[in-house]
């Protein structure tokens, strides 16, 4: 029942009817399945060779049923007719109590409208002109400065492909290619090792290397790295923290985007629920989730449920406007799905997920907002964090980091962490600057992990914890 | 093709191009219950499988990954090419095998036998226990779920290793009611159900949210630390890349050239323990097909061993350790050992300090490089030996090996988790972050 066409392992359209009339025979009101076939290079470096060299493919189908707000998953590769109609099956029985009484599915295929054009898909380039880019890298960074000990290179990319169709008639088809370069640099002075981490990447292929300046990102990590190695503990306490554009935007994404989320929020297990239409952040906050920016790290044509992606304003001038919701948390919310059900990969049930989330740009100068300043730490670059949404605490670390004194960014720190409650936090930001900018990074939840763009302009944060060391 | 042809077909490719293969095959079954709010929220089944092949020639390796057993030759194409672009100069083995495999009972099969009306009794059951009290607002998060694990490995050179195991785990949130809504959770690990008890994970997570209601920011200082064991079970996983052989040998672990000395304060042994009865990782061989072992890695504070897989112990000419597993090496079950006192008495013994419970943010907060570590935590604040009030917007930080100097005491609470097994410890002073 599996049929190559072109290349492609494709379920063909009775095998995918029989699925879903299979789960809504036994159970339930509302049937999907989910295709996916996804192939990946990772490659690792270290000491300027080539260390690793792995490629691999998956390809399985996840089943999914709902009766009400009840939802059931199972997922499996063994793409037999016959075990896909079991796998179904044991779904709807799951589920129990059959609602639906006419099986008559009418697919709308509507031709997708391809807002991610790959030009060079992972598979057409030559494997080792994947590692000339990370041997670029290496150099770049390794060259940076004598107190660089050792980098370390990744090159990741993958090529995905997805079917949704569900008993609604959804038939959606989408393609996601991803390739992203990370480079982990360390320094070492006087026995000490510190490192400097950046990673960029793209919703592109190859061409990506002809946007970017491989050497420019390689010599970033490297001075994270070098600066660091010689930077004395952060100071501890809470105090003005500016937070440099970019990565910087981790803030927003634990602070405030994980508890906007349907999965916490339909609960009403986030700070945030029930906060609809309410002030929830200081005036010069506004916010969006964008999943429709071309060639984005978190974009896609539609989400891992099918559903169209779009733009969603999350934060309109402090009040909280708009939450991310998915299919199950539309049922469960009364809400409209915002196109933000996504997964790792089909062994995982779709949940209401972020995509390229960034807080919209202000009227500062960033120049402006440290001259007015007086004492503080400058955040340049971030780390990941984490958030509990019931409680609204989160944290992330710091990467890079200096002192402001008296409006002027002055020597190194390392080692620092920003801890606080998002719903807190947020009504704290007091100046907004006019440098958007977006970085990548995975972002881990319920439903796996997955690419995610964090971004923001310049911000301060009026008062913080700093998690660092007490003189 | 099943996975006797496909094998076949794989050697007598190998055989034909006069190069070594390996072939792993991971199969796995999973069942997961999520209960929010006491309903059903999620309910899994579902299982798959991987396989790995890897080829080596020359003293290279290079593999491919997938879940279609349909095309060996182009399996064995992809894994050749990824081959031929490593140039590392580092010599790379696959194990001939032979050696005695240690008896293990990893696969007991309680989980399975068990009704999906059981499971979610249990499910059920932590949830009732964890709402009980009044003071508990809600209950977002249950979840149940057990597994099945069934691994071969065998290449060409005559390493043919089989090994299943399975186990479960159950876990419970509880949110309780104050100005700032209090979390709290509790969750085990085992291999038989009945090693579960649901009433009692319910209560913990209760008893843990309830706890912090009323909980005050405490000044920024140096304080005594009283780790728990929850806390340190997260925190002892930032020491695990330090300790691979790997990381020390391309200068990534602070621990580079210090092999025989004193790292840690006497009070501490830390062992590798694959056979622990009560680690769900437990097994008798690694993902090279090389016997674990038991070994020290800290005994009384000096440093005794790095953990190695095969590459990185024929590089340095002494016996691979057992610890060569896909995504890196580590250990099996990294224990802390534990020592006399109960957590009451190195509370009393703390006298006047901080109780962590709980750290978060280690993937960022917690540096393997630098051994530094800044991460926010939760806990108590203690006086003359006694939990006077929980602590909020606090972090916790250090050096993870100088966190191993300062630790004084040793509790006797041990707990398990995924990869680490840890008791309670007493550290002489950790900074705190917070008003």
């Amino acid at each position: 029942m599996v049929k190559k066409k072109g290349g492609v392992t494709v379920l063909n359209e009775s095998v995918i009817r029989d699925v879903l009339s299979a789960v809504l025979k036994n159970g339930g009101d509302f049937a999907e399945l989910f295709f996916e076939r996804k192939f990946e290079n990772r490659y690792e470096l270290k000491d300027g060779k080539i260390e690793q060299a792995t490629s691999g493919e998956i390809v399985g189908v996840g089943i999914r049923g709902f009766l009400g707000t009840k939802a059931v998953y199972a997922y499996t590769n063994d793409l037999s007719r016959e075990n896909l109609i079991n796998v179904a099956k044991k779904v709807g029985e799951a589920l129990e109590e059959t609602k639906v009484e006419d099986l008559t599915f009418n697919f709308n295929r509507t031709k997708r409208k391809e807002r991610h054009v790959v030009l060079i898909p992972p598979a057409q380039v030559e494997k080792t002109d994947k590692v000339s880019v990370m041997k670029k890298a290496y150099y770049a960074a390794k060259n940076y400065s004598e107190l660089i000990k050792q980098v370390v290179v990744w090159y990741w990319d993958y090529d995905q492909e997805i079917l949704v169709a569900n008993s609604e008639g959804t038939w959606a088809e989408d393609r996601r290619v991803r390739t992203r370069l990370m480079i982990n640099a360390v320094a070492e002075k006087d026995g000490v090792l510190e490192r400097g981490f950046y990673g960029p990447g793209a919703g592109m292929g190859f061409e990506f290397f002809d946007r970017i300046d491989v050497e420019e990102a390689a010599r970033k990590a490297a001075r994270i790295a070098a600066r660091m190695v010689e930077a004395e503990p952060a100071p501890a306490g809470k105090m003005t923290v500016v937070i440099a554009n970019g990565f910087g935007g981790v803030i927003f994404h634990e602070a405030v985007g994980h508890g906007l989320e349907a999965t916490s929020v339909a609960k009403g297990a986030s700070v945030f629920a029930g906060k609809l239409g309410q002030k929830v952040a200081a005036e010069c906050v506004s916010a969006v989730d964008d999943a429709t920016i071309p060639n984005g790290w978190g974009s896609a044509n539609v989400d891992d449920e099918g559903t169209p992606t779009q733009r969603t304003l999350l934060i309109d001038k402090g009040v909280l406007v708009g939450y991310l919701v998915d299919k199950l948390g539309a049922r469960r919310m009364g809400m409209k799905s915002t196109g933000s059900g996504r997964r790792q990969d089909y062994t995982f049930p779709p949940t209401s997920r972020m995509s390229n989330t960034f807080i919209l740009p202000g009227d500062y100068h960033p120049e402006e907002i440290i001259a007015a300043t007086e004492y503080g730490l400058y955040a340049k670059t971030m780390g990941g964090g984490s958030v509990n949404p019931a409680t609204g605490e989160f944290n992330f670390a710091v990467s890079e980091a200096y002192l402001i004194e008296k409006g002027r960014v002055t020597k190194p720190v390392r080692g620092a962490t920003l801890i606080g409650k998002g719903h807190e936090i947020i009504q704290k930001i007091d100046m907004v600057g006019n440098d958007l900018a977006r970085d990548q990074g995975m972002c881990g939840s319920f439903s796996g992990s997955v690419p995610a763009d964090v971004g923001q302009p310049t911000i301060r944060v009026k008062e913080i914890v700093v998690g660092g060391r007490n003189k | 093709m099943t996975f006797e042809e496909f094998k076949d077909r794989l050697f007598a490719l190998a055989k034909k191009n006069g190069v070594e293969v390996q072939i792993s095959f991971l199969e796995t079954k999973e069942f997961s219950l999520r209960l929010a709010n006491g309903d059903l929220d999620q309910y899994t089944d579902a299982g798959k499988f991987n396989v790995e092949i890897k080829v080596l020639k020359d003293g290279k390796t290079g593999a491919f990954r997938t879940q279609v057993l349909e095309d060996p030759e182009k399996c064995f194409e992809e894994a050749l090419s990824n081959l031929q672009i490593k140039d590392s100069e580092e010599k790379e083995y696959f194990f001939e095998g032979g050696e005695e495999y240690r008896e293990m009972e990893t696969y007991v099969g309680r989980f399975e036998k068990l009704s999906v009306k059981e499971k979610m009794g249990m499910a059920k059951k932590a949830h009732e226990s964890a709402a009980k009290d009044e003071r508990v607002a809600m209950v977002p998060t249950v979840m149940y779920r057990d597994m099945v694990i069934k691994k071969i490995i065998t290449n060409t050179l005559g390493l043919n290793v089989e090994s299943q195991m399975d186990g479960g785990f159950l876990f419970a949130m509880a949110i309780a009611r104050d100005t700032n809504p209090r979390s709290g959770s509790w969750y085990e690990l085992a291999r038989v159900p009945e090693e579960l008890d649901p009433e009692e994970i319910g209560k913990r997570a209760a008893e843990e949210a309830i706890s912090l209601i009323g909980s005050k920011t405490i000044p920024s200082g140096k304080y005594p630390v009283l780790m728990r064991n929850t806390a340190l079970l997260d925190l002892m996983e930032m020491f695990i890349p330090m300790i691979s052989a790997e990381n020390v040998q391309k200068n990534l672990s602070p621990l580079k050239g210090k092999l025989g000395e004193q790292v840690g304060n006497p009070a501490v042994s830390i062992k590798d323990l694959p056979y622990h009865p009560k680690g769900l990782s437990s097994t008798p061989f690694d993902d090279e097909g090389v016997p674990t072992t038991e070994k020290f890695v800290l005994e009384n504070g000096v440093l005794k061993t790095f953990l190695h897989n095969l590459k990185t112990a024929r590089k340095e000419g002494v016996e691979p350790t057992g610890n060569g597993f896909v995504g890196g090496i580590r250990p099996v079950n990294l224990m802390l050992m534990p020592g006399e006192k109960s957590f009451e008495e190195l509370l009393k013994e703390m006298s006047r300090g901080v109780v962590i419970t709980e750290v978060e943010g280690m993937h960022a907060g917690a540096n393997s490089i630098s051994g530094e570590f800044s991460l926010f935590a939760k806990g108590y604040w203690v006086e003359n030996g006694e939990i006077v009030h929980g602590v909020e917007d606090i972090t916790v930080s250090g050096n993870f090996l100088d966190l191993l100097r300062k630790i004084v005491l040793v509790g006797n609470d041990v707990k398990v988790s995924q990869h680490t097994i840890a008791p309670s410890v007493l550290v002489e002073v950790l900074d705190v972050a917070g008003k």
